[in-house]
């Protein structure tokens, strides 16, 4: 077998790959992200309430995680925000 | 039961508190304490959080701020500028989010949060009361953290990523949790940990200290017994004096009858109202004789920790 072929039947297998991965694990893998985001946004939540108006405890601890959620805060905020209706329940 | 019984009888406490409203002689009391534990060989220190800097009075020394300053042998004071406390963990937070993300300046809604956490944690009961929600707290959101975790484990597994990202805020919400069980733990240690309350022979103090007592021991902290200072010495009615002084020696003798019956046993010393204020080391000196009798001295002693506070 040549180099050539070599790289088409390794090129074929990693197809072959995306595409179970694509017909299986694709949903399951969008699901548990989805899922991570929106416990991502609950425990800035809980965590960070006061940017919000929402006073859920004295934010002195709270500031120690702050570092670590700042890039999240913006799309967190829109989210919370957002205004929500019945289409949502069926998203 | 007298206090220098109770000091003796415990040689094993490493944290004494004196608690009790504001000017009634907590710090005060743990200066003088912690005089008389330095004595007898004890190498103590005596702080405070209060920002009167009252221990710089006391001590007739500029401490605040200053760390562990030693007054005598064995005996050294602190006074903690919380402000400046609380000022340096906002930079730390500031300074962390500018290395993290190479920004120029912190965005201004995350500043004003910032701004907003200065509230500095609230010292004893409020503190210990709290101590038990932020622990229910934390436990909640390190789970649900824990759960985070596991999803995207689960997402990296399916999409064949072998590197996992550890988590820094479960580290820092472990970290958390520990200190404050830390600090909640020393405040209830009933081996090692002595609470007194300073009441005066009045009305407001009476009430004030039986509701705070009540809390205590709604938390666990070891409340060892109650001294009373302010005590205008009675000997003075025998004397003739104004009728104004007359009728406080006649108040006071209704509210320590008072106290007697509400404390009993648990009073363990009455300080006399001195002459003039405590202040410098003789009349400290003075004032422990009068809370501990006179003093005797013993060899080596571990250190210990004396510290005047609220509730």
């Amino acid at each position: 077998m040549t180099e050539e072929e070599k790289n088409i039947l390794k090129k074929l297998g990693i197809s072959a790959i995306e595409f179970i991965y694509g017909m299986a694990g694709h949903d399951m893998t969008r699901f548990a992200l989805k899922t991570r985001g929106s416990m991502e946004h609950l425990f800035i939540l809980i965590t960070m309430g006061d940017l919000l108006g929402v006073p859920i405890l004295p934010p002195y601890y709270s500031l120690r995680l702050l570092p670590y959620v700042v890039p999240q805060i913006s799309t967190w905020k829109r989210r919370m925000l957002r205004e929500k209706d019945l289409t949502d329940a069926l998203a | 039961m007298s206090l220098a019984h109770i000091f003796q009888e415990h040689p094993q406490r490493r944290y004494i508190m004196f608690g009790g409203k504001g000017g009634l002689g907590k710090t005060t009391f743990s200066a003088a304490a912690a005089y008389h534990l330095a004595q007898q060989g004890f190498r103590v220190l005596v702080f405070s959080v209060d920002p009167q800097a009252s221990l710089s009075d006391i001590f007739e020394r500029d401490i605040y701020g200053k760390g562990p300053v030693e007054i005598m042998p064995n005996l050294f004071a602190q006074e903690i500028d919380a402000d400046q406390h609380i000022r340096a963990y906002q930079d730390e937070i500031r300074n962390k989010i500018l290395d993290m993300y190479g920004m120029e300046e912190v965005p201004e809604e995350i500043e004003s949060y910032i701004q907003a956490a200065a509230a500095e944690p609230a010292m004893e009961v409020y503190y210990l009361s709290m101590a038990s929600v932020y622990d229910e707290w934390i436990d909640k959101i390190t789970k649900l953290r824990e759960e985070m975790a596991e999803y995207s484990k689960v997402a990296s597994l399916i999409q064949r990523d072998k590197e996992l990202e550890e988590d820094m805020i479960l580290k820092e919400l472990l970290d958390i949790k520990y200190r404050i069980n830390t600090s909640s733990g020393i405040l209830t240690d009933k081996e090692k940990t002595a609470f007194f309350f300073v009441i005066i022979p009045e009305e407001m103090a009476l009430i004030d200290t039986l509701k705070a007592a009540e809390l205590f021991a709604k938390f666990q902290v070891p409340l060892c017994g109650y001294v009373v200072n302010r005590v205008i010495p009675p000997e003075l009615g025998q004397q003739n004096i104004p009728a104004y002084l007359r009728n406080r020696l006649e108040m006071q003798e209704r509210y320590l009858i008072r106290i007697d019956e509400l404390f009993g046993e648990q009073v363990l010393a009455q300080i006399p109202e001195f002459e003039r204020d405590i202040t410098g080391l003789p009349m400290i000196e003075k004032m422990a004789e009068a809370m501990f009798g006179m003093v005797t001295e013993s060899s080596t002693a571990p250190p210990r920790s004396v510290e005047g506070a609220k509730p």
